[in-house]
């Protein structure tokens, strides 16, 4: 049984693989091979036409079609022919007369029954050598030929010539407009979000794959979803939590005593100044509160205000009181400077109006109202030296030059020059020597100048003082000052009008007069310590002039209503600049003609302001006794502002007659300050 | 009770004396004391056990007054406050060193002169003054005005001896007329000669300083040039013409110029025959080689020195500058200007110091406050003595005599101090 079931499936499946042989072929043809296989087609029907002719075998067709035959095994019939009568099934033989037939018929391994009609078929040679083609996987037509010569149909080779004679389109040239258009769509989509890249959607699995968090109470401080499309959305305010007051069951002192309950009804007219807007009520449990009247009303109110009253961010600045002070670096950082009263020059017997220092540092030079000149040795407070002058001294200068041993001392109409035989002996002596011969004039003095100075010969007893030149001039002098070389000095007398500034030329012993017409009362007049620049002080304004090109040069604004002293810079490009309302200027000549920084340090008038040579220190002295010393460092770069830093108020002076300072001046290389005041000495800090 | 006496021990402390000075020397036990203990307290408890020792050995009662030394410091305050200054530990044995306290200086004289007096020197038994009125004086050790010497046409602003003996004797001046002289002296007749005038100094002359050998002298001023002399007398420069001068005082020229300093040199001391250290305005104190003429090492401050003193006992220098501070450098160290002790009590500005020959501890000041002060350099905020006298500025002063403390100021006057603690080198 088991066998010839075996050999029955065995025998199926050859008959379905020889089947299928017979259609594959066609299939796999190309349609290149298509004139040969309709050869080879006509070929095989007629080989079989021949079989079918020979064969003796009635043509039984089941018309059941292609269904599993097993559905008919219990039937006695597999199908229906042609003409719808029953395909008996054939008769089988038992296992021997398969034996005998077997055994018999040599035909009998090339018998397979066809499950159709269930009649046995003997394959011809021809299907035996497809079934063995195929068994060994060769291509079942045996007429093939594997190994022929490929005809070429479509050939490989590029042609030099073109096959049409016309040029190429234009549009093979140029990129579609179409497919741009829709590589732009493409992309816009894109970043639109609306279409997404295979990357970014690989990106969206593995975030959704990813756990994720939620704030649950998100939206109770965060603002709604909905209200983020109004720009600047301000949430109405929120309302004033119930407070103990507003209890059922207020603690005790919450509830009204007497008298404010007496104030509660007197403000009955004027309800909102009550602090409270109702009584806070004591019941003894919740169940008794009594309905609240007001509730509707208030409700009422409070969205009247809400959507009439229009709300309003408030920008409020913090800034804090420090946040404005400008950064300044600590004094301590600023070091040197004189901090301390180091020595007193004691010895005139009035007023000291005006100090100076030879250019060394050694002696130091004091004009008094005692009618005297004293030369003092700095290091030991030494008066080295007296000179009656027979007026009020109100300036003293020594001279820049170090090569001249003389001073400018103006005492009241006379401008002296003295040699104070003090200091090297060879200059001593050459200065008296240069001074003793007069030169030769070769031009004639005009009678206007003539009327303002007259250069005169000292007597013999202001000789033997040191005097060597008297200047006499008109009207009372105010104040002297040299050019650096140490040839000229300018002097000023307040009251000379046009007259006021005069230029004197110590070498040929001739005076000029700067400026034709007046400009106002002039305080104070400075030679620019580089460039021939004369700067003029009248009391408001400070005139520059190029006294090469004799034209004024810069004008500057001191909005001051009574400018006192001015000092410079050694570099030149900064004046600072006292006046008489307490302030003090610093001017920054390269940056503006108004004033670059204003300190008002001192309560009253400032007499006197001084810059150091060699140290970024300056100071003013005032009537208050004060002197204050302040850092101001000039930098090369010219990008960077000057730094003025307010270092130290020195306050050793008495008060007299309310007069405190008069001068003030630096040593020329040490951080010393001196200062000369009312209360007749002279004061070193250090 | 136990707690009180944990309080009580805390408050204690363990303290051991020792000295260096044999006959006051006392059995080497801890001691435990209060610690808020001053000196007088110490001065008792060590004079006691000295007692206690001596009348062992049947010798007299002593009473000295003794100084104490904690960590190398001299105590003036409570040893706690002393020990928590110098963060010590109280836990340690404390190492207390004593000695015999220096005694008070006494004032011995007073030399009253006609103007300030700027310069001083003292020389076996004679002192030297130099005065602003131009003139030099010479009186003896006892105060007894010699001679007045008038020569200069500025005030003399340093002098020094050069050379000293029973009948003659040489000195030199510099003055503010730019001009150094070499006089001469005759004890026994009592006159002065110059003998010769030192010219080339451009402005005023401020120091002046012999060496040691007496061959040659350096003088600094205000043309900020260090010039070395020569003290030989008929020294004649090889170079130089020699002219035929009207005066009897030669005209000498300096053996060598240093130019260096940027601005006025305040003090020169010749620190052996051939090194010469210089102060100036200009912040620095120069070491100078005056054989070659170069400098050796400087030493940089942030004030202008007035003066110094460099002591040969202990290698330091001590100098005082525009402020009221007297800071001491060590000269061998070699990590630069470090200011090794910073000494102030001083109120103004401090003018001169001066060390003590004999004690590698002991300097004096003067001042612009009127004060003379003896120094420990062991005590920094605290002098050992203050030498009151003077009613005006200090401005020299001289100790080469150990048992003299000399000091001239703007009173005009000359204060001797008699130093009683003199000890041989």
């Amino acid at each position: 049984m088991d066998d010839e079931n075996i050999s029955d499936d065995q025998s199926t499946e050859i008959m379905d693989v020889a089947n299928t042989s017979d259609n594959q072929p066609t299939e796999k043809m190309d349609s290149t091979t298509v004139n040969e296989q309709m050869t080879v087609n006509n070929k095989d029907y007629k080989e079989y036409e021949d079989e079918m002719d020979t064969s003796d075998e009635e043509d039984i067709r089941n018309t059941v079609g292609n269904i599993p035959m097993n559905w008919y095994d219990e039937y006695s019939h597999i199908g229906y022919d042609w003409d719808g009568a029953k395909i008996v099934k054939p008769e089988r033989g038992d296992q021997l007369d398969n034996f005998m037939e077997k055994m018999e018929n040599p035909d009998f391994w090339r018998t397979v029954r066809d499950l159709q009609t269930g009649q046995d078929v003997v394959l011809s040679d021809k299907d035996v050598e497809l079934i063995q083609r195929i068994e060994s996987s060769k291509i079942p037509d045996s007429t093939y030929e594997e190994y022929g010569p490929w005809i070429e149909w479509f050939t490989s080779e590029v042609m030099d010539m073109p096959i049409r004679n016309g040029a190429d389109h234009k549009r093979s040239f140029i990129a579609s407009r179409s497919e741009a258009s829709r590589v732009e769509r493409y992309a816009r989509l894109i970043r639109a979000g609306l279409l997404k890249t295979r990357e970014q959607k690989r990106r969206e699995r593995e975030k959704k794959r990813q756990r994720s968090f939620f704030m649950m109470w998100s939206t109770d401080d965060a603002e709604d979803e909905n209200m983020r499309r109004i720009t600047d959305h301000i949430p109405a305010p929120k309302r004033n939590l119930p407070s103990h007051a507003e209890s059922y069951n207020p603690p005790p002192e919450f509830l009204f005593n007497d008298r404010e309950m007496r104030i509660w009804n007197k403000q009955e007219e004027t309800p909102w100044k009550r602090k409270l807007h109702y009584v806070p009520q004591k019941y003894d449990s919740l169940r008794q509160v009594p309905a609240y009247p007001k509730f509707i009303k208030e409700r009422f109110t409070r969205c009247l205000d809400l959507y009439l009253c229009p709300r309003a961010r408030k920008m409020r600045l913090t800034i804090e009181p420090e946040d404005l002070l400008p950064k300044l670096p600590s004094p301590k950082d600023l070091q040197p400077f004189p901090t301390i009263q180091s020595l007193v020059y004691n010895g005139h017997t009035d007023m000291v109006r005006c100090i100076s220092i030879d250019p060394l540092g050694q002696y130091l030079l004091s004009g008094s109202d005692d009618m005297t000149v004293k030369i003092w040795e700095i290091s030991t407070a030494r008066c080295m030296k007296t000179i009656p002058v027979g007026g009020i001294v109100r300036g003293v200068e020594w001279n820049p030059n170090k090569a001249l041993s003389m001073i400018a001392v103006i005492a009241d109409r006379k401008l002296l020059i003295i040699n104070p035989g003090i200091g090297d002996h060879l200059v001593v002596s050459k200065t008296d020597s240069i001074l003793s011969t007069p030169p030769i004039q070769t031009s004639i003095v005009s009678d206007k100048i003539k009327a303002i100075v007259q250069w005169d010969d000292p007597t013999t007893e202001e000789y033997e003082n040191g005097i060597r030149i008297v200047l006499n001039h008109f009207k009372e002098l105010k104040q002297v000052t040299w050019h650096g070389r140490g040839d000229y000095c300018a002097t000023v007398m307040p009251d000379g009008a046009n007259r006021s500034v005069l230029i004197h030329q110590m070498s040929t012993r001739r005076s000029q007069l700067p400026f034709a017409k007046s400009k106002g009362l002039v305080q104070s007049v400075l030679f620019h310590p580089i460039r021939p620049f004369l700067f003029v002080a009248t009391q408001k304004n400070i005139r520059i002039y190029d006294l090469v090109k004799q034209e004024l040069f810069k004008k500057l604004m001191s909005y001051a209503k009574w400018i006192s002293s001015m000092a410079i810079h050694p570099g030149g490009d900064n004046l600072i600049v006292g006046t008489y309302d307490r302030k003090m200027l610093w001017f920054d000549l390269d940056l503006s003609t108004k004033p670059y920084k204003t300190l008002r340090l001192h309560s009253t008038a400032i007499r006197s302001v001084a810059f150091h040579k060699r140290y970024p220190l300056f100071a003013s002295g005032s009537d208050d006794r004060a002197l204050i010393v302040s850092h101001g460092m000039v930098y090369n770069d010219l990008l960077q502002n000057p730094l003025v830093v307010p270092l130290k108020m020195l306050k050793e002076h008495e008060d007299l007659a309310d007069f405190g300072i008069f001068g003030v001046t630096f040593h020329p290389t040490e951080p010393w300050v001196f200062s000369c005041g009312a209360d007749k000495t002279i004061r070193l800090f250090t | 009770m136990n707690k009180k006496t944990v309080t009580n021990m805390a408050s204690q402390i363990q303290v051991k004396f020792i000295t260096t000075q044999e006959q006051y020397a006392i059995p080497d036990f801890p001691l435990s004391i209060d610690s808020k203990i001053e000196c007088k307290s110490l001065n008792i408890i060590v004079n006691k056990i000295l007692n206690d020792k001596l009348s062992e050995d049947n010798q007299d009662a002593l009473n000295v007054d003794f100084d104490f030394l904690v960590n190398g410091e001299l105590l003036r305050t409570p040893l706690d406050v002393h020990l928590s200054q110098k963060n010590e530990p109280n836990e340690k044995v404390v190492v207390i060193e004593y000695m015999e306290a220096t005694p008070s200086p006494e004032p011995m004289d007073c030399l009253i002169h006609d103007d300030w007096v700027s310069a001083i020197h003292f020389k076996k038994s004679w002192i030297i003054t130099g005065c602003y009125d131009n003139s030099v004086h010479i009186w003896t050790s006892k105060g007894k005005h010699k001679i007045g010497i008038s020569g200069h046409t500025g005030p003399v602003k340093a002098i020094k001896w050069i050379s000293v003996s029973d009948d003659s004797a040489t000195f030199v001046s510099g003055s503010q007329d730019q001009s150094i002289r070499v006089w001469d002296w005759d004890i026994k007749k009592g006159t002065t000669n110059c003998l010769q005038i030192g010219r080339g100094h451009e402005r005023s002359v401020e120091c002046l300083s012999v060496s040691p050998d007496l061959t040659r002298f350096a003088t600094g001023g205000w043309d900020t040039m260090l010039k070395i002399w020569s003290s030989d007398p008929n020294f004649k420069p090889a170079d130089v013409p020699v002219k035929k001068q009207k005066s009897e005082a030669k005209i000498m020229p300096p053996i060598m110029t240093l130019p260096g300093h940027k601005e006025n040199i305040s003090a020169v001391q010749f620190i052996n025959n051939s090194d010469l250290l210089t102060s100036s305005w200009d912040h620095t104190i120069k070491h100078w080689d005056g054989e070659i003429g170069g400098i050796k090492t400087e030493i940089v401050g942030n004030k202008s020195f007035f003066n110094h003193d460099y002591s040969e006992l202990n290698g330091s220098i001590i100098t005082c500058s525009s402020d009221r501070h007297i800071r001491l450098y060590d000269l061998r160290s070699k990590e630069g200007s470090l200011v090794k002790g910073t000494y102030s009590s001083h109120k103004q500005w401090v003018t001169t110091v001066k060390w003590s020959k004999t004690d590698q501890y002991h300097f004096v000041s003067g001042g612009y406050d009127n004060q003379m002060k003896l120094w420990d350099s062991r005590s920094s905020k605290v002098p050992l003595f203050e030498l009151t006298g003077h009613e005006d500025k200090v401005m020299c002063s001289d100790w080469t005599n150990p048992q003299l403390i000399l000091s001239g100021g703007a009173d005009n006057t000359v204060r001797i101090f008699k130093n009683k603690n003199v000890k041989s080198v």
